[in-house]
């Protein structure tokens, strides 16, 4: 699957790249609003990363272009300004998602998956990891077969996690993924542990394998047998 | 007191004194002429009358001469009074009243024998005179000093006008408002230096203030770069396989502290952007509906920390603001209520039609309750938290002209905004 990544900050989209190469997604990069025209002209991608402040241009042609040619391709917007307004713009220009600078890459997977799987490509309406399975479509989550009854907390963390999976997740992002702004809150990373601890008990309890650990120090990382 | 009431009073009062004394020194030197005049008559009818005594040896008849009357008695010789002015008052019984009288005594001799004269004159005439003259005084001292007051009135307010013009000016003008202070010129010197020096001050003032203002919009939005670099080369760090757990703790930390920074950074650009009325779409926000999502979204953290959240009262209210903004706001009231709760604490929430209400147990507060809206200022040392939250919440209710209020009693917190 060939995911685009427009970013002029060098080492940002260096990072960006990286991060989704190792998730086996095919990348190709433009640090200028016209390379990335070019490129958006001659090849066919599942996703474009935007950013909106590029050197040479606006990002926000790109996605109307894009949506004019590409209609079936997912765009996410990565910004640095926050402006409410530009938000709107952006997604009414025809982006799926927008993502203010600066983000955790693991937050900006999980947004890419959602936008694929929103946008059928792959067919990926399931997410399974061993007997896990999770449809988002649906908004549940079974083991084995079994269904998995989640609180809503619990369900988006199954979902961040298998949308990442084997990748470490700190609390900080997991925090943020959950509760958004709401992050301020002093101790939220503590209740990330209580609603990992819930789940976990959960997945265990209806027969599944125990595949949240603790990395040490880092954070948590959901591993596939 | 305005300065056009206070020279007007002022005015008045130095001008009552004044005519209070001209008009007692102009009837007192009234009456001198009077008595003056009426002694003078009197003084001729003395005369008049020793003369007569003197060719006829006998008494004038009353009714003659200029007096009203004369009173003849003898004379006791050891008490004997040569000449004497007095006043006195007799009484009519045709008016039914005392009036007023001047008389002169004196004793002459005829045939050897003392014989005292008193004569008498009216002084009702000149009374009268007296009392139509201080009237008509009184009446144009009046008239004067009403024309007076009312002309200095005017007048002042007539060269004041650019004065008040300034300072009505100066009183609604604020920095982050884009126009430069523009003031009306003056033909009065005074004024038109005042002017020039409040012109300059404030063009020095709001310059500094852009510049100042630029630095801080810039330096925040050219730190998310560098931040989302940083956060990104961490968190592509971290998914190395061979960490020790030295190295993982290092990670953790760097992590946590680029995160912190970031969210600082983002608040302080919202606390930029509502200063510079970025939000300008405004419509009809449902203040309920929104405090009831906002609780339901934090209602695993509420429960995780074993508060209860009692709706004291919630009225359907409409705030015409931007929808952004009133999120903002009350997330950040009510994180504020969660933060600083103990466990097992309870939060009430009160919305009417005219202040929103947000009370919390918790431990008293620090210091003084008034610097809690400041930036950076936390009322726990302990707390991780950043001290922005009830800035921006004081930040929104200015931009709409709400009041928040904070007071702390019997162990409760009580944040409250007055919609106006």
């Amino acid at each position: 699957m060939k995911v685009l990544v427009i970013e002029d900050e060098e080492a940002l989209k260096e990072s960006i790249v990286a991060y989704l190469r190792q998730e086996g997604y095919l990348c190709d990069a433009a640090v200028d609003y016209k390379s990335a025209l070019l490129k958006t002209a001659s090849h066919h991608y599942a996703c474009v990363v935007v950013d909106l402040t590029l050197p040479d241009g606006n990002g926000l042609n790109i996605v109307r272009s894009l949506k004019e040619n590409y209609e079936n391709t997912g765009i996410i917007i990565i910004s640095a300004k926050n402006a409410l307004d530009d938000k709107i713009t952006g997604l009414e220009v025809g982006a799926d998602d927008y993502l203010t600078k600066p983000f955790h890459l693991s937050e900006l997977n999980a947004r890419i998956k959602s936008v694929l799987r929103r946008r059928n490509f792959n067919g990926h309406k399931v997410l399974r990891v061993g007997e896990v399975e999770v449809q988002p479509d649906a908004a549940e989550a079974t083991v084995a077969g079994k269904p998995l009854t989640l609180t809503r907390k619990e369900y988006d963390l199954l979902l961040y996690f298998v949308s990442n999976r084997n990748r470490v997740l700190t609390k900080e992002s997991i925090a943020e993924y959950l509760w958004g702004d709401h992050i301020e809150m002093l101790d939220s990373l503590d209740f990330v542990y209580t609603h990992i601890k819930n789940l976990r008990r959960k997945i265990v309890e209806a027969g599944g394998a125990d595949y949240i650990h603790t990395v040490y120090g880092l954070g948590y990382k959901f591993t596939s047998p | 007191m305005r300065v056009l009431t206070k020279t007007s009073l002022y005015y008045l009062l130095v001008s009552l004194v004044v005519f209070a004394v001209g008009g007692t020194s102009f009837y007192l030197m009234l009456r001198e002429e009077i008595y003056d005049e009426v002694d003078d008559q009197l003084f001729t009818d003395k005369e008049n009358i020793i003369s007569y005594i003197r060719q006829h040896n006998r008494l004038p008849n009353v009714t003659s001469g200029i007096s009203e009357a004369i009173l003849v008695r003898d004379a006791d010789p050891d008490n004997l009074i040569m000449e004497q002015l007095s006043d006195t008052l007799i009484y009519s019984s045709y008016d039914e009243e005392d009036i007023p009288f001047r008389q002169l005594t004196f004793t002459v001799y005829r045939q050897g024998k003392p014989y005292e004269y008193t004569i008498f004159k009216s002084l009702m005439d000149f009374q009268d005179l007296t009392e139509s003259t201080v009237l008509a005084m009184f009446w144009i001292f009046l008239l004067l000093l009403v024309g007076l007051v009312y002309v200095n009135y005017y007048i002042n307010k007539y060269t004041w006008r650019h004065f008040y013009d300034t300072l009505a000016k100066i009183k609604s003008y604020t920095l982050s408002r884009q126009k430069p202070l523009e003031l009306q010129p003056s033909s009065t010197k005074e004024f038109e230096e005042l002017n020039q020096v409040l012109q300059s001050m404030t063009g020095k003032i709001h310059s500094d203030y852009l510049n100042l203002k630029e630095f801080t919009e810039n330096v925040s939005h050219e730190i998310q770069t560098p931040l989302a670099i940083v956060s990104s080369k961490v968190e592509l760090f971290m998914q190395s396989e061979n960490l020790t757990e030295e190295q993982a703790k290092l990670l953790s930390d760097m992590y946590g502290a680029v995160n912190r920074l970031a969210r600082l950074n983002k608040s302080l650009i919202l606390l930029t952007r509502i200063e510079n009325r970025e939000f300008k779409s405004k419509e009809q926000v449902p203040l309920h509906r929104l405090l009831q999502e906002q609780l339901t979204h934090l209602q695993d953290i509420i429960s995780m920390r074993g508060l209860t959240v009692e709706l004291e009262a919630l009225e359907e209210v409409y705030l015409y603001m931007n929808s952004g903004l009133a999120d903002i706001l009350l997330q950040n009231l009510l994180n504020n209520a969660i933060k600083h709760n103990h466990q097992g604490g309870s939060i009430k929430v009160i919305l009417t039609s005219h202040k929103l209400c947000i009370k919390n147990t918790g431990e008293a507060p620090q210091d003084q309750p008034e610097r809690l809206f400041n930036r950076f200022h936390t009322g726990h040392d302990t707390v991780e938290s950043l001290g922005i939250g009830l800035a921006l919440v004081k930040k929104i209710c200015n931009l709409y002209g709400h009041i928040p209020k904070y007071s702390f009693s019997a162990g409760e917190h009580s944040l409250c905004v007055y919609f106006t």
